[in-house]
């Protein structure tokens, strides 16, 4: 396997990442700003920085085909960022919420988005064109606590959503005038706006991190704070699912997590680095971590010599360096996103985490 | 109303950010009963818990450690309420100090490996938290002495209300079983399961 591409842009935490179509431009969500990174070669370049914010960027999410980003901060506002020959235009979006907005993302059709947010809503957004404005529709029930992540299906009108009270729901974001009337499809058949299609919960129900509909749509995984993946398979409207497979693992929590086709989920987070999963509705494992240990490069490349010892022993006091993590990231992995891949199918992904690090794998 | 009167010159500072906004809101979370969130837990009366202990105690006499722990463990009453709780601590707690050391490891291992391993193990994890905070104040709270550790009865109504670190020995005993059952517990479950033992509703 080859080795992981590794970026390290700066000693500060990333909250979120995004990189445009082309994968020439990467957005980082740094604190009150959002910082966009030209490829150069190998690397990455500061470009530009998106300044609208005054409180912690949250979340950041370049649509694909229309090169717009959308932010969403602390400071309970979400930007569309237009791009523009003379740069960025942000556009105020009116989220009508009185606590934090926690995260964003696009829909696949590119017309709406949905913001989760502390104020126990989800802020479903779309342009008006008689009104030139962005306005937002809330999806309310039941949501019980702050909304944490939110994912899209394929059809941009079923929404997943996991929330601090434990629950990941799959919601109907249905906005007439702008979506097309969805198939009928395990998760429903009508699906006016805020139809709750499923509310899950696993058995030690910790909050819920991340949420992700397998490429089809037809089954939907979530990660929450015990340690542990969901995968749900719904069986069409007003049914129990299917099946419902928890793997609570021996690791720390996942902060995020992305399918690889039907059959495997790939996550990662508290432990700094990526874990793979495969299993169908039948059950689901963990087979193992996506890194080979002990690189080189990473304190095997030192020489183990008797100088080399006494002379750590007298510099430090002790023979072997242990403030560095054995994984690439040095810290929490919070955002892991698909880099290339097609039909479902992950080729490259990108973690980013705390550590200020951007690192593309081979899947 | 009240929050217009509120708004004085003095309130116009920075009073306002004090109140309490939750509180006017009919939807707020804290108007809102959160164990509706779940799905119920069975009740467990008294009488039942007791009669699984004696079937408990029976397996360990028996000589069958792990089907007593097993059994011990996925009975745990989380619907019961806390007198039921404690009676079933006193159980679990008595099968861990029945267990010799050299055998934790194999036990577990067999558990972790069979079908709801990990469900059983997670259980055990938060009966060990229970029993490390329960015997933390077994001297003050005599009830709870004497069915954690029942040959202590005596020590711990003596001890009321004396020094919280003054321990008699068989908590200090009992506490040291349950940090060498912990330390085999999260080489087996690892931290996942520590996790599991705080964000999980259902509480022994």
């Amino acid at each position: 396997m080859a080795a992981p591409e590794v970026h390290h842009l700066f000693h500060h935490p990333i909250a979120d990442h995004s990189f445009s179509a082309d994968k020439q431009t990467l957005a980082v969500a740094r604190d009150t700003s959002v910082e966009l990174y030209g490829r150069t070669g190998s690397g990455f370049k500061l470009k530009d920085e998106l300044k609208g914010h005054d409180k912690l960027v949250t979340s950041v999410d370049i649509a694909l085909s229309t090169g717009r980003i959308v932010t969403c901060s602390q400071d309970r506002n979400a930007l569309v960022w237009e791009p523009s020959p003379t740069g960025y235009k942000p556009t105020l979006v009116l989220l009508r919420i009185n606590r934090a907005a926690t995260f964003v993302r696009w829909s696949p059709s590119e017309t709406k988005f949905a913001v989760g947010s502390g104020a126990r809503v989800i802020a479903i957004c779309y342009f008006e064109e008689e009104n030139d404005w962005w306005v937002s529709k809330h999806i309310k029930k039941p949501i019980r606590s702050t909304v944490t992540t939110v994912a899209w299906h394929p059809n941009s009108v079923l929404l997943a959503a996991g929330s601090t009270d434990a629950h990941a729901r799959v919601f109907s974001s249905f906005i007439k005038g702008v979506d097309e009337r969805p198939e009928p499809g395990v998760w429903g058949e009508r699906l006016p706006f805020n139809t709750v299609c499923g509310e899950y919960l696993n058995n030690s129900a910790g909050w819920v991190h991340a949420v992700s509909f397998s490429p089809s749509g037809n089954a939907l995984a979530f990660a929450a704070h015990d340690s542990s993946i969901t995968v749900v398979y719904p069986n069409g409207a007003d049914q129990a699912p299917r099946a419902v497979v928890s793997v609570n693992t021996q690791l720390l929590p996942f902060m995020s997590l992305i399918w690889n086709g039907e059959s495997e989920i790939i996550a990662a987070g508290y432990d700094c680095e990526a874990y793979r999963f495969k299993g169908n509705e039948g059950g689901w494992q963990l087979t193992g971590s996506l890194e080979s240990k002990g690189r080189p490069g990473v304190g095997a490349a030192r020489e183990e010599s008797a100088f080399n010892m006494f002379k750590q022993m007298d510099l430090k006091g002790k023979t072997n360096d242990d403030t560095q993590l054995k994984t690439v990231h040095q810290n929490t992995i919070s955002t892991i996103r698909v880099y290339e891949g097609s039909g479902g199918a992950v080729r490259k992904f990108s973690t980013s985490g705390v550590d200020g690090r951007i690192v593309i794998w081979n899947a | 109303m009240s929050i217009i009167q509120q708004v004085t010159s003095a309130s116009l500072s920075d009073n306002w950010r004090t109140i309490n906004i939750d509180a006017l809101d009919p939807d707020s979370s804290t108007n809102f009963d959160t164990s509706t969130l779940r799905p119920s837990l069975a009740p467990v009366s008294e009488s039942e818990i007791r009669s699984i202990g004696q079937q408990v105690r029976q397996l360990l006499r028996g000589g069958d450690a792990e089907g007593a722990l097993r059994g011990a463990l996925e009975s745990a009453p989380y619907g019961g309420d806390d007198s039921v709780k404690e009676i079933h601590l006193g159980t679990v707690v008595e099968v861990l100090q029945g267990i010799r050391a050299s055998e934790i490891s194999g036990i577990l291992g067999r558990i972790w490996g069979s079908e709801g391993g990990s469900e059983v193990v997670d259980c055990l994890m938060k009966y060990l938290y229970k029993g490390m905070a329960a015997s933390a104040t077994v001297g003050k709270t005599p009830s709870r002495g004497s069915t954690l550790t029942p040959q202590s009865t005596g020590a711990g109504f003596s001890q009321m209300g004396g020094r919280p670190g003054a321990q008699n020995e068989s908590s200090g005993a009992a506490m040291s079983v349950l940090l060498s059952w912990h330390e085999k517990v999260v080489d087996v479950a690892g931290l996942g399961s520590v996790n599991r033992s705080m964000t999980d509703w259902r509480k022994v």
